[in-house]
């Protein structure tokens, strides 16, 4: 595992600050697998995550009964391993790579907390692709744009990857604020160092926005939208990420919202 | 629960050490406050309420409550010395792993293995219970059956428990939370009822029998060792440390605060039960007095109010025990004071088959065998003398004080505590009946020698 750190709670503040300049521009994204239970990283992910800092979780949910300890102690060194493979393959195509593997009783208490240590700007729900061409980026409104804009430029900025904005006009809402909230973001987005050719914007008024993003996301290779409602629930694999990337069977990058400090998330 | 030090609800906690191993990966804490109480209470209401109070008033009458506060106050001097250890070793493996680290491997055999078969006495005991409350069912809904069928349904629900737990039941502890949140919900009602009735508001006061028995005090310390059974349930909020959120606050407030509970609970209990019926009649009524007590008070639906409790508590404490005892298994098996082999995980469940199978094989057993009281008192046995031994391990690592030994929490006056609770523990056996310490004696014999057979080359103390 020679690229990979596996940051231990002294070092994992020093390996934040300590990030080279450049790493410090890449968007940080959450790949969670839950390694022993045969998911491995799908094809493609190394390629559509090559200019991101990729936190490879690997999990393992453990049923109550079970002390965490003796899951670790009999399973710790195959995931561990299995862990390094993935995050060579991140690392040889370009990725700064991070691994973490935890044993657990909570899949989401694991996740939210790993978001939140790493300050996770998306999580990636895997699938596999073919080489990345184009993305289907969902916008729903201004609330939290700027993150989205920051991981697709991060991503994406100086690569072959075009993207296309995609708005689904609400009942009180006209064509032409639309056209503005996408252009801003379209401009947002080429002032962060992507082509404007690679960046298409679509405007639809259409069935339900999941229907609708799984729906217009075949016709592309992955698939970016925003947590579901923070208010009503945190789930990184809720609802609507988990029914888009079941349907459209693609990868999908969900944005999370920002975690705030005093860190309700944490539970 | 208002004290919180570690800043805003839910903020993030300081990581434990142990948590995180580079090499095979961090541990997630997923048991709060909360949930350390439920197991703590969960497992020790079923028996001290449901189980006793028929067999404790026939033995001390009245005083049986004072029996009762003993037991309350001994656990208590355990749990402040089992806290400050449980801090310094959050780690799942509770009170063995205490005096395996601090006192060397041949105590830690002695307990490690004692634990195991005290859960399994322990269980057993719970599994007759539930079984007396199942039966309770058939009685309530005037079904005569030609035989008691107390014995016959714990060990079919004693298989039951056991295949479960083998097949990964999920939400365990919600269901857990809930129970609990239920049984406390009854019996706050009932009591309450019931105390005020007892004192005369409803009507007349009833007249309080004399309250100590004839012997005198010895038939109350002699109950106080019986029932301290339903005391069990602190130690194994510590064989689960591994897996509580922020354990330095709160493994000692789940700790202590469930001992103070379920004591309360069980002293009033008692002062209701005695002032219902003569501590004669009681004693014939036997595991479900409270039943009897309850229909005294409300008619039958306060019976089936207390049936269903019932039902609910002897569940948990069984489940919670069977679980426990497998714990016990998995922490001598991977410090192989037995074979490695014993806490084998089935990656397909996630469960650790061998231990289950070890703990429930034997439970089974002894359920079949529907002798309460000697079930009763090994298990306490075997937990008094792991009891007692935290406490000798507390002053030994305090004098010692060696490096890895920074407990978060310290317990008040703790070489008194910890004197005055080695004491009482092992004081407490003295009041059993021969035959019990016996069989005691013979389970510690039988360990120690497995020991000398096994494991002399095992060297744990201090180890990490």
């Amino acid at each position: 595992m020679t690229n990979t750190q596996t940051p231990t709670a002294d070092e994992q503040s020093g390996t934040d600050d300590g990030r080279q300049g450049e790493d410090a521009e890449r968007p940080t994204v959450l790949v969670p697998l839950e390694v022993l239970e045969g998911e491995s990283m799908p094809d493609g992910t190394s390629e559509l995550l090559a200019n991101a800092r990729v936190i490879l979780l690997g999990y393992h949910v453990i049923p109550e009964q079970t002390a965490t300890e003796q899951a670790r102690e009999q399973f710790g060194e195959t995931a561990m391993k299995k862990l390094g493979e993935f995050a060579e393959r991140l690392t040889a195509a370009g990725a700064a790579v991070e691994t973490r593997l935890v044993f657990t009783h909570e899949e989401q208490a694991t996740i939210n907390r790993i978001i939140y240590e790493h300050d996770c700007l998306a999580v990636l729900v895997p699938n596999s692709i073919d080489d990345p061409e184009s993305v289907l980026v969902a916008v729903r409104g201004t609330v939290g744009v700027e993150r989205t804009t920051q991981l697709i430029a991060g991503l994406f900025a100086g690569t072959d990857v075009g993207v296309t904005l995609y708005h689904i006009l609400g009942p009180e809402e006209n064509e032409g604020d639309a056209e503005t909230l996408l252009n801003g973001v379209r401009t947002d987005l080429v002032e962060r160092g992507m082509r404007p050719e690679a960046v298409a914007t679509r405007i639809e008024q259409t069935e339900t926005p999941i229907d609708a993003i799984a729906r217009v996301g075949e016709e592309h290779d992955a698939v970016v939208m925003g947590e579901t409602d923070p208010s009503v629930t945190t789930f990184v694999f809720g609802m609507p990420s988990k029914q888009v990337s079941e349907r459209f069977l693609g990868p999908v990058l969900v944005v999370q919202r920002e975690r705030s400090e005093d860190g309700d998330e944490a539970n | 629960m208002a004290t919180d030090d570690a800043g805003p609800e839910g903020a993030p906690e300081p990581p434990v050490e142990h948590d995180v191993d580079p090499d095979e990966g961090e541990l997630e804490r997923t048991i709060g406050l909360v949930g350390g109480l439920a197991i703590g209470i969960g497992t020790m209401i079923g028996a001290g309420i449901f189980v006793f109070p028929g067999l404790a008033a026939e033995n001390a009458g009245p005083a049986a409550a004072l029996s009762f506060a003993i037991g309350a106050v001994i656990a208590l001097l355990v749990a402040l010395p089992a806290s400050e250890l449980a801090t310094a070793m959050p780690r799942s493996g509770g009170g063995y792993f205490f005096i395996s680290r601090g006192l060397g491997t041949g105590p830690g055999a002695i307990v490690g293995l004692g634990l195991w078969l005290g859960l399994v006495f322990a269980s057993a005991f719970y599994l007759v219970g539930l079984g007396s409350y199942a039966g309770q069912v058939f009685t309530e809904a005037g079904i005569a059956l030609p035989i008691s069928p107390a014995v016959p349904l714990g060990v079919a629900f004693g298989i039951g428990l056991t295949v479960l737990s083998l097949f990964g039941t999920e939400n365990t502890a919600s269901l857990q939370n809930a129970i609990v949140i239920v049984l406390l919900a009854i019996l706050t009602l009932f009591l309450s009822y019931g105390s005020l009735d007892a004192l005369g508001v409803f009507g007349a006061e009833s007249t309080p029998e004399r309250f100590f028995p004839p012997g005198g005090v010895l038939p109350v310390l002699q109950t106080a060792a019986l029932v301290f059974t339903s005391y069990l349930g602190f130690a194994q909020i510590a064989t689960v440390a591994g897996d509580i959120k922020d354990p330095s606050r709160n493994l000692p407030l789940a700790m202590v605060s469930s001992v103070i509970i379920v004591g309360v609970f069980y002293v009033v209990t008692i002062f209701v039960a005695t002032s219902a019926f003569g501590s004669a009649r009681l004693g014939e009524f036997g595991e479900t007095a409270m039943v009897e007590v309850a229909r005294e008070f409300v008619g039958f639906p306060g019976a089936l109010a207390i049936v269903i409790a019932g039902l609910l508590a002897t569940f948990s404490s069984a489940n919670a025990s069977i679980l426990s005892a497998s714990r016990a298994v998995y922490a001598v098996s991977s410090d192989e004071i037995i074979p490695k082999a014993a806490s084998q995980i089935n990656l397909k469940y996630g469960t650790p088959h061998v231990a289950l199978g070890l703990a429930g094989g034997p439970i089974v057993v002894l359920t079949a065998t529907g002798q309460v009281e000697l079930l009763a008192e090994v298990a306490s046995f075997l937990h008094l003398v792991l009891y007692g031994l935290i406490c000798v391990a507390l002053i030994q690592l305090r004098r010692e004080n060696p490096e890895w030994y920074t407990p978060s929490f310290e317990c008040p006056a703790g070489f008194a505590v910890a004197g005055v609770g080695a004491v009482a523990s092992f004081g407490l056996i003295a009041f059993m009946q021969p035959a019990s310490i016996g069989v005691g004696i013979i389970v510690m014999a039988a360990a120690y020698g497995w020991y000398r057979y096994y494991a002399t080359d095992v060297e744990l103390k201090g180890d990490f």
